[in-house]
């Protein structure tokens, strides 16, 4: 694929003003200095983009990911959209994430597009054929966010034409909520996502769905350490899309998206992504590549309790 | 909206980490050995206790096992499996009596309020070889 053309030299700090102000990277201060002294550990993630499961992180450790996503437009310049997550398992059945976006649209800007702050609860403490998973975010973003974590209302590719200069002027107060769905049968996992989603002015309810199968392409472990080994990958594909509003529930009029996953666990707490997602309709990208890089680091609550002590 | 400041921030942080403090110290007040685990454990259904172990005492499954446990158990546990951080011994009596069935069971359903996360996410094949690495240390 060739990219079209050359992102322009716009620096960051010269886009901050008007981004959305952002307090994780106090947080961030916090966890940096404990990460060097913490060991990685290897996490059971699903490989999902956009889908949940019901796996939560690990009480104490620390995820830091990098993900990425490459968009082709039919109405506008193609862009890169790449963001920050930094996972914390608070306690077994609550798992607290921060994000940090940007995007680069090609021939415009590149700029950061704001922060989101999300929670995810267990309310059932055992485990059940159906296990359900209670989603919490604040999104504190500008209108020139691309990073598609979800698709919700009538998000379409004719959204994400605009130009940078015009959608980096609207700020947008969002809380999002989902109800997740995830059950375990004989190594393969489904999760069904249902998003809501609501604009803190006077907006209605946006609503979208995920649904997300992915299996390891071994079940048992080999009994000598390997990076290449089957067990080490697990495959998948992910359907996702909007719903419409409340005021207009609906299929059509937005974008829909079938994406297979591929991911490669590492034993080192090291695991990479990738998922190619084809749209299914006129209002969809035809193409939304995404690939991320994370790392797990174990102990870290532990360690940075000890500074508040 | 208002923007939301730091020493807010910094409150919300130490919140979040000590929640994750707060559950492990519960852990360490338990007395005995075993730190708890054993009350879990029993809840397992009695069908449970008789659940055929595919793996028991092959050397292979005992060395993935092994391999396993070091990736996803000996944070909490130890690379000895003796517990650390208030977490379970493994060698105890109480762990090394319960059956194959009931440990494949525990593993699966974790103890989320007393900070042991659910292995659900691991196929039932590498939690039977994680099983089959804790019944070899009893010898």
């Amino acid at each position: 694929m060739i990219l079209r053309s050359h992102v322009s030299n716009v620096s960051l700090a010269a886009q901050l003003p008007v981004s959305p102000p952002c307090f994780p990277f106090v947080l961030l201060f916090l966890i940096i200095g404990a990460l060097f002294a913490a060991p990685p550990a290897a996490a059971q993630d699903t490989p999902y983009f956009v889908a949940y499961s019901h796996h939560l992180e690990e009480p104490g450790s620390l995820e830091v990911e990098f993900y990425s996503n490459y968009a082709t437009q039919k109405a506008g310049d193609d862009f890169i959209a790449p963001w920050m997550e930094f996972e914390y398992g608070a306690t077994a059945w609550w798992t607290t994430e921060f994000y940090l976006d940007s995007q680069a649209t090609f021939g415009q800007s590149a700029l950061y597009t704001g922060c989101r702050w999300e929670n995810r609860f267990r309310p059932l403490m055992k485990e059940h054929w159906i296990n359900p998973v209670l989603y919490v975010e604040f999104e504190n973003t500008s209108g020139a966010d691309k990073t598609l974590k979800e698709v919700v209302g009538f998000d379409n590719q004719f959204g994400d034409a605009e130009p940078n200069s015009q959608s980096r002027l609207e700020h947008d107060h969002e809380l999002e909520t989902k109800l997740i769905l995830s059950s375990d049968y004989k190594g393969w996992n489904i999760s069904e996502n249902f998003i809501s989603e609501k604009n803190l002015g006077h907006r209605p309810w946006e609503f979208g769905y995920a649904v997300g199968l992915s299996r390891p392409l071994a079940l048992a472990a080999s009994p000598r350490p390997c990076n290449f080994c089957a067990e080490n990958f697990v495959a998948g594909v992910e359907f996702y899309g909007g719903l419409g509003t409340s005021k207009s529930l609906t299929t059509s009029g937005t974008s829909h998206y079938a994406a297979p996953i591929l991911q490669w666990q590492l034993p080192q707490g090291v695991s990479f992504s990738v998922s190619p997602g084809f749209g299914l309709n006129s209002d969809s990208h035809r193409l939304l590549l995404r690939w991320g890089v994370t790392y797990e680091f174990e102990g870290i609550g532990d360690k940075v309790r000890k500074i508040f002590r | 909206m208002k923007r939301i400041s730091i020493p807010v921030a910094l409150l919300l942080a130490a919140a979040i980490f000590a929640a994750a403090g707060a559950a492990r110290e519960k852990d360490s007040k338990d007395p005995g050995d075993d730190r708890g685990v054993l009350r879990p454990i029993a809840q397992a259904p009695l069908a449970a206790r008789d659940w055929y172990n595919p793996y028991e005492g092959q050397p292979d499954a005992i060395a993935a096992g092994k391999k396993l446990f070091l990736q996803h158990c000996a944070e909490c546990h130890g690379k000895d499996a003796r517990g650390l951080h208030g977490a379970a011994n493994l060698r105890s009596p109480g762990v090394q009596n319960a059956t194959p069935g009931e440990l494949v069971w525990f593993l699966r359903n974790g103890n989320l309020w007393r900070g042991m996360p659910s292995w659900s996410g691991l196929p039932i094949e590498r939690r039977w070889q994680i099983v089959t690495y804790l019944k070899s240390l009893r010898r």
